[in-house]
């Protein structure tokens, strides 16, 4: 999943994948605007057909916290 | 459409089922399935609710609809309006004591909701106890239409009270802004020729904000145009390519990073023209895109035009229905104004601020005749809060009332004056600017991906570069004269505005 989550954080913001870690934050460190971010998840949708609650989304800070939470979506 | 014959919404869905008639009004994802209703559809099933309603209650009632966009939302309101009742859209972020405590104030009796609220039922059955009745989108709703034929309707008066609308308020209560049936009618026909039937709109912002509402919905019911729901913010992209729509209205975070993307892809490919870039992402069909909400600088929408698109900003506020002026897409000059004065609508500025009269003017604020007072005044003006001026038929806007930096000279300075010279550049994420101790200070909050690989003296030096470029736009009283870098985003609202008053602030630049 981390490998995944690089590969598509890299389509958004101009960042070398060795340099995001679990406690990378999406928007204070990587450099995503909320809308980029909303997007990102979106295309985690499409690759691993799960939902992702809009109202989720406000817990979801580090790249950590969006692995665990897609991974329990996942089941 | 004769607009002479339309002074109620329930005017509205009846004769757009009349003129357009089994045309599909909406399309909308059900799963994996799309499913499209017509204009008849909406007009029947609205009979439909608004005769349960009436058959049920005595009296003019208030319902509450909340949940995202879709068709049973739609449904739900206007079911209420064309029955004569009033009807309170919530903003679906709310948290539930929020919710229990708009219920109470708005004197609620029936909640329409989507499924995902269903958690919160007990808790507000609780908290309201006049709240009689709780309709579900998934299971009630398809009941009450399957089992009611669409009534005959009452008739409305246009003075009927159609939406209490509650302000997002990012100081102090939020407030309940009673707009009538003639108040949304006058926006929603204000002005003639701005799309046809062959029109495809996606639907992508919150509506239960006016807004989308007005915009999108009443006037798509006008028009005839073909309504997309966009069913998550997270997937824009994709119903952009599902969908794609001929027209489209976002906030200018949205026009800004899809800039952002197609000049990224442009650098790498120079070989492509940009426009074709945006064809790609949104869609071959899309022809006019409006932005509204906050300020859109003009460079991005002169980078818009130069891409083949019709592009410009409007102004308005929930008070107003909410248009005060549309966006002249056809413009590119792109002067920094905000659109045009729509047409009934009259514009003047006292002492800086702009005020409005017009039809589209709401009744006051429901039950709240203090706060009314300080905004209508007497002989029926709004006063909107925002200062700016008027060139021609055009409207800017310099800043808001209530944020007004004056100076020991007793000059008055607007931040978002200075704050839009800062639009677009690339190294700063987040800026305010205030007084502190009787100086203008700028602070930002650098682009994390941006400065990645700078030192704090290489940041402070970009930051300082450009302070002193602004400056020399600015008269001397209104130059930033302190400048200071915070390592943390600012403290936001809930609809993610920036809080002028942060409770901490980041280091000096010397």
């Amino acid at each position: 999943m981390f490998e995944k989550l690089k590969e598509l954080i890299v389509n958004y913001v101009d960042v070398n994948p060795e340099d995001i870690t679990l406690e990378s934050r999406f928007i204070d460190d990587l450099g995503f605007n909320s809308y980029d971010f909303m997007s990102l998840l979106g295309d985690l949708e499409t690759e691993l057909d799960v939902t992702v609650e809009e109202s989720d989304v406000v817990n979801l800070h580090t790249v950590g916290e969006a692995i665990e939470y897609l991974e329990k979506l996942k089941g | 459409m004769d607009k002479t014959k339309i002074r109620t919404l329930q005017d509205l869905v009846r004769e757009s089922a009349s003129e357009f008639g089994d045309r599909i009004f909406l399309r909308e994802k059900n799963g994996k399935e799309i499913s499209e209703k017509s204009f008849r559809n909406l007009y029947d099933d609205s009979c439909r609710l608004a005769g349960y309603i009436t058959s049920k209650y005595n009296g003019v009632i208030h319902t509450a609809v909340i949940g995202g966009s879709s068709y049973a939302w739609i449904v739900s309101y206007f079911g209420t309006v064309c029955g004569g009742n009033g009807c309170v859209p919530l903003d679906a972020q709310l948290p539930c004591s929020d919710i229990c405590e708009l219920l109470n104030r708005a004197d609620v009796s029936i909640f329409m909701y989507d499924k995902k609220y269903e958690s919160m039922i007990d808790e507000i059955r609780k908290k309201c106890p006049e709240v009689k009745e709780f309709i579900s989108f998934d299971k009630d709703l398809p009941q009450i239409l399957s089992e009611n034929s669409p009534a005959e309707l009452p008739s409305v008066s246009p003075d009927a009270l159609a939406s209490i609308s509650y302000t997002s308020g990012t100081t102090g209560k939020s407030k309940g802004v009673m707009l009538l049936n003639r108040n949304l009618i006058d926006n929603a026909m204000c002005q003639d020729n701005e799309s046809t039937s062959d029109d495809v709109v996606l639907s992508i912002l919150p509506i239960h904000h006016i807004y989308c509402f007005t915009c999108d919905i009443l006037c798509s019911l006008r028009y005839g145009n073909q309504l997309c729901i966009n069913d998550s913010m997270l997937r824009i992209a994709q119903n952009l390519k599902l969908f794609q729509p001929t027209i489209i209205m976002i906030v200018p975070m949205i026009a800004e990073t899809i800039y952002r993307q197609i000049k990224t892809i442009s650098e790498a490919n120079p070989e492509i023209p940009k426009s074709d870039i945006a064809k790609k992402i949104f869609g071959e069909r899309l022809t006019t895109i409006y932005s509204g909400g906050a300020y859109l600088r003009p460079e991005l929408q002169k980078a818009y035009h130069e891409m083949g698109y019709q592009m410009g900003q409007g102004y308005g506020m929930t008070e107003c229905s909410p248009r005060i002026t549309t966006a002249d897409r056809f413009d590119k000059d792109c002067a920094g104004d905000v659109g045009i004065i729509v047409n009934g609508c009259q514009v003047k500025i006292e002492d800086g601020e702009i005020m409005v009269k017009s039809p589209s003017v709401m009744a006051g604020y429901y039950k709240d005749e203090v706060e009314t007072a300080k905004t209508l005044t007497p002989d029926g003006w709004l006063r909107t809060g925002d200062l700016g001026y008027i060139d021609g038929k055009k409207l800017f806007i310099t800043g808001r009332k209530k944020n007004l930096i004056i100076l020991s000279n007793g000059e008055n300075v607007s931040p978002e004056e200075i704050e839009n010279k800062f639009a677009g550049t690339d190294f700063i994420s987040e800026l305010l600017v205030y007084s502190e101790d009787g100086m203008i200070t700028a602070e930002i909050f650098p682009n994390p991906d941006y400065c990645k690989d700078m030192t704090d003296e290489e940041i402070d030096k970009l930051f300082k570069d450009k302070v002193l470029e602004i400056n020399k736009t600015l008269t001397s009283a209104k130059t930033i004269h302190r400048m200071r870098i915070r390592d943390k985003e600012f403290e936001k609202t809930t609809s993610k505005k920036i809080i002028r008053r942060q409770s901490e602030h980041g280091r000096i630049v010397k």
